[in-house]
């Protein structure tokens, strides 16, 4: 770990109270549909009722006729003005991926039931949604293409006719001999699993404003994202328009867990209709759209094998993953990143000397996936820990033993996996005896023999992950996409030692106004209350990535750390020189420059400030005035967080109902910034995963119709789903990373599936049901068991 | 069908958070975009518009409501509360201060159809048990917290006020 050499030390690690919340509690918050420009219209989507469909013809008469319509237009309209979003991957490096085009207005056909086909402009929504319901198009329906089987079929009809089949990408890999792991096995166990078709759901939904300025022409879009440069760069690169003109902003936003990184096509229909109009215009996603039309996640068919010894050592695992991609890709990142890293993620935390897997991405007529908290993992966590169940099971041992005698071990660090990745610290072991510990586990066998005597069946279920957090440039590189994994951030003090933080991070609900504080506030000393941290303008703030992959706290904060370091070394070599003292035997703390040796305060630290700044005839002829820093950080190759989570159920044989009764997790996030923080993370992400095990599902229907189009159709937990969460944390630190912080953000999302999976099978390991499938909703659980109670 | 139908306006008279207001509005205008696009008043927010997510929620003649479910024209004459109306000028609600020190909100979209929720959960029922909290709160969604910290902060002042 990069120790702090200015600071006290103090900040990070304190339970601090979030410093954005009175903004919220008060109704202060500000979030994009709370902005109102003057004289601005309003956008609404006419969307297309069929999954794939030819346009035969779009009457917009009567909708232009309307009162208050400004203007309607049709993807022949806007065809050469704004690109396709088009992801391209570097071929050397993905060879087989298909890149395909995503009209941000359907050309001659639709792929997706809820694909834009025209918008109407109108004076407020009221007027635009009606005319929108004027709009005629006229479709002529072609067979869909609704599962991945259908897909892969050779008389498949074609998503994308230019591709020949529709199959976005394959990823293959053979590390050590799997053959010869399979061949020696003493137990061999397979899996075949499916998932549902799951959605981040945030509860504000996508939207935008957007407005143009002839004065300054500069083209201005506020907009609900996790991610403004990436916006403001692919904005102008569909719409041709010069990037340093272009200012985006993103205001408060109500949580997107991956949903709003990206540039969608209504947003760059937006920036357009603002320049064409020369008006502000908004569009704001109603909840409808948000589930048929957004991006789902998750949706893969996985087949897997674990061969072990006798005595539980793993020897080799294979898996293939087939993603059900739906009907484009995600911009700018693509939507098949998501089958391979579920796949690379099979051997986890467990070390493993031969490993193959395949992964199969695999385009359909529904909505698009993208990235969700986790991502891949857990789906390739669920793989695993169930393979490591069937194994256990099978070789009559326990199922946290059989865990322990496969991880990493704590002397092994640095360890490299399987797939080339180091693993710099962690505590796979530690963590899950720790879980262990917590919930009692001896005594929860015991009890769940005494329920089961009494006709009650409770399971125990264990996931356990490793996490390749805050993904680098080079990541990104090496799979052939060129998108960055850095972050930046500039530290200015004013004339009254107060200090700025201007990042490119954007937080969505992660508390970075409080947790990013808190590193800037170590690393230079100064009191929380000094430190202001500004995300989400990129008139502001220097170019960054962004909010995902639970890279904020270590790249946004390493981003802050090296800034701080420069103004830091500039501040002490100017005190040095007004002191006296040699600057290595000075530091900045407590709002004072002090002597390192014995703490005496020299010089508060904002008369330096003052100095600096405003006296500045007296600097040093060598030294540039001014009081900011930026940096550029790069975070370390791999960054890994672990944790293990227990779950503990009850199945209602009679009803199929699963009853969380307790849920534990142990997690290692290297040096915490803030236990609160990191609490809530761990507790809403688990939320979330609980949603993904038991009640989830985007479902279509076999003409690849949408069927769950409210949140009555598409349920997520409630406060009587959720239970309290029993954390318990261990620290390993990065030796990499500044402060030792690892990425926390999905974690608690990650094994959710696994843990739950693995309970229910536990749980109704009498029945010897196959649990296969999430989510476990009543009806599948209850057919299960009648499966196996008329098989016997 | 013809949009001009919809084209009637009605004069209502609201109290919200202890101010009056006239206004002429469209019949069909949803009280909660009556609320945050004529009044101003953000702090309500529209998480589905079809009645589900709570995020709309506001206190009307002492009843918590969906106010994506009314018309701003069912609300004339009535008496409404909404968050801005919750704390005394800078001084926090209690609710609002718990859920403060609680860590009770992330992203904060749902907090304030929370805090109109608590408020009315706790009128109703000052002392409410753990799991009549959660049945109170059940038709709220929160995608951020996971709950267990609402929870938390609503038991806390339901505590506070007992002592
Ligand atoms: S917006 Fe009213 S209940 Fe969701
Ligand atoms: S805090 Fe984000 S939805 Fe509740």
């Amino acid at each position: 770990m990069e120790a702090s050499q200015g600071g006290t030390g103090k900040m990070v690690g304190a339970q601090v109270r979030r410093v954005e919340d009175p903004r919220v509690l008060l109704g202060k918050s500000q979030y994009v549909d709370d902005l109102d420009l003057p004289n601005s219209l309003a956008l609404a989507f006419v969307r297309s009722p069929y999954a794939h469909a030819r346009i035969v013809s779009i009457d917009a008469a009567a909708a232009q006729n309307q009162p208050g319509v400004r203007l309607v237009l049709t993807g022949a309209d806007i065809a050469g003005a704004i690109k396709p979003l088009r992801v391209e991957y570097e071929p050397a490096k993905a060879p087989t991926h298909k890149p395909c085009d995503w009209p941000v207005l359907a050309q001659d056909k639709v792929r997706f039931v809820g694909e834009a086909a025209a918008v109407v402009v109108a004076a407020d929504r009221y007027a635009a949604e009606d005319a929108a319901g004027l709009i005629d198009v006229e479709y002529e329906p072609l067979e869909p293409v609704s599962d991945v089987e259908q897909a892969l079929a050779a008389d498949a009809p074609l998503v994308h006719e230019e591709w020949g089949d529709n199959v976005m990408q394959t990823l293959q890999a053979e590390i050590g001999d799997v053959a010869k792991a399979f061949q020696e096995a003493d137990c061999v166990v397979s899996e075949r699993l499916t998932t549902g078709r799951h959605m981040a759901l945030p509860m504000e939904t996508r939207g935008c404003v957007a407005s143009f300025e002839p004065a300054t022409d500069t083209l201005t879009v506020w907009s609900s994202t996790q991610v403004p440069h990436v916006l403001r760069s692919h904005i102008a690169l569909v719409l041709d328009f010069p990037e340093h003109h272009i200012r985006v902003v993103a205001p408060d936003v109500g949580g997107g867990f991956g949903q709003k990184g990206h540039l969608f096509p209504e947003e760059a229909v937006s920036a357009y209709l603002a320049h064409r109009l020369g008006r502000a215009v908004k569009w704001i996603e109603d909840r409808r759209e948000n589930l048929s039309a957004s991006l789902h996640a998750k949706q893969q068919a996985v087949q897997a094998e674990l061969a072990v010894r006798q005595d539980g050592t793993i020897l080799g695992i294979r898996g293939r993953f087939v993603g059900d991609v739906g009907a484009y890709s995600e911009y700018p990142w693509g939507s098949a990143f998501e089958a391979g890293h579920a796949a690379s993620s099979l051997p986890g935390p467990y070390k493993t000397p031969a490993f193959s897997f395949e992964a199969v991405s695999v385009a359909t007529n529904k909505t698009t996936i993208g990235v969700y908290r986790g991502v891949g993992l857990p789906i390739g966590v669920l793989t695993m820990e169930r393979l490591m169940d069937l194994a256990a099971h099978k070789l009559g041992l326990d199922p946290a033993e059989i865990r322990l005698r496969n991880m990493i071990r704590k002397e092994e660090h640095p360890y490299t996996t399987i797939i080339g990745a180091e693993v710099e610290s962690g505590s796979h072991r530690e963590s899950l005896q720790k879980a262990l510990d917590i919930l009692g586990y001896q005594e929860c066998r015991a009890e769940q023999q005494r329920a089961r005597a009494q006709g009650r069946y409770l399971g125990i279920g264990i996931g356990c992950y490793l996490e390749g957090t805050a993904p680098s440039s080079a990541a990104f590189a090496s799979m052939g996409l060129n998108l960055g994994g850095y972050e930046s951030a500039t530290v200015r003090m004013d004339v009254a030692g107060k200090v700025t933080v201007l990042v490119g991070t954007h937080s969505h609900g992660q508390s970075h106004e409080t947790t990013l504080a808190q590193v800037a506030a170590d690393e230079l000393g100064v009191p929380l209350a000094d430190v202001k941290i500004i995300e989400g303008d990129t008139n502001a703030v220097p170019y960054g990535m962004g909010t995902w992959g639970s890279r904020s706290a270590v790249t946004g904060g390493g981003a802050i750390s090296r800034a701080s370091e420069k103004l830091r070394n500039k501040m002490l070599r100017i005190a040095s020189r007004m002191t006296e003292v040699p600057d290595d035997d000075l530091e900045l703390a407590e709002g004072m420059i002090r002597r390192r040796a014995d703490t005496t305060p020299l010089m508060p630290i904002k008369e330096l400030a003052h100095r600096v700044l405003v006296q500045a005839g007296s600097l040093p002829r060598d030294e540039e005035p001014g009081l900011d820093a930026t940096a550029h950080y790069e975070p370390p190759p791999s960054t890994h967080a672990n944790a293990t989570h227990i779950a503990l159920v009850e199945v209602d044989s009679d009803t199929g109902q699963v009853t969380l009764l307790r849920y534990i997790v142990v997690e290692d996030c290297g040096t915490i910034i803030n236990p609160t923080v990191v609490d809530g993370q761990i507790q809403g992400g688990v939320a979330q995963g609980i949603g993904t095990a038991l009640y989830e599902h985007a479902l279509y229907d076999e003409n690849g119709q949408f069927l769950t189009g409210t949140l009555m159709d598409y349920l997520i937990p409630t406060a009587i789903d959720v239970p309290q969460v029993e954390i318990g944390h261990i620290e390993s630190p990065s030796p990499h990373t500044p402060h030792g912080i690892k990425g926390v953000g999905e974690g608690g999302a990650i094994a959710p599936p696994a843990a739950i999976a693995n309970a229910v099978a536990d749980a109704l390991a009498p029945f010897e049901v196959r649990v296969d499938a999430i989510p476990l909703t009543p009806e599948r659980v209850l057919g299960w068991i009648e499966q196996r109670q008329a098989a016997a | 069908m013809a949009a001009t139908q919809f084209t009637e306006y009605q004069t209502i008279r609201v109290r919200v958070n202890g101010h009056e207001y006239e206004r002429e509005v469209p019949v069909r205008r949803l009280l909660a975009d009556f609320i945050r696009h004529d009044l101003g008043l953000t702090a309500t927010h529209l998480g589905c518009e079809h009645g589900v997510c709570g995020a709309c929620t506001i206190i009307m003649d002492d009843e918590s409501v969906r106010s994506c479910l009314l018309f701003a024209v069912q609300a004339d004459g009535a008496e409404l509360q909404t968050l801005e109306g919750l704390a005394d000028g800078d001084k926090m609600h209690p609710l609002q201060q718990s859920f403060w020190d609680n860590h009770a909100l992330q992203c904060g979209f749902c907090t304030s159809g929370f805090l109109m929720s608590a408020v009315d959960l706790l009128n109703k029922n000052p002392r409410p048990s753990e799991e009549e909290i959660r049945h109170g709160l059940s038709g709220n969604l929160c995608r951020c917290t996971g709950y267990a910290n609402i929870v938390k902060a609503v038991q806390a002042v339901a505590e506070q006020s007992q002592s």
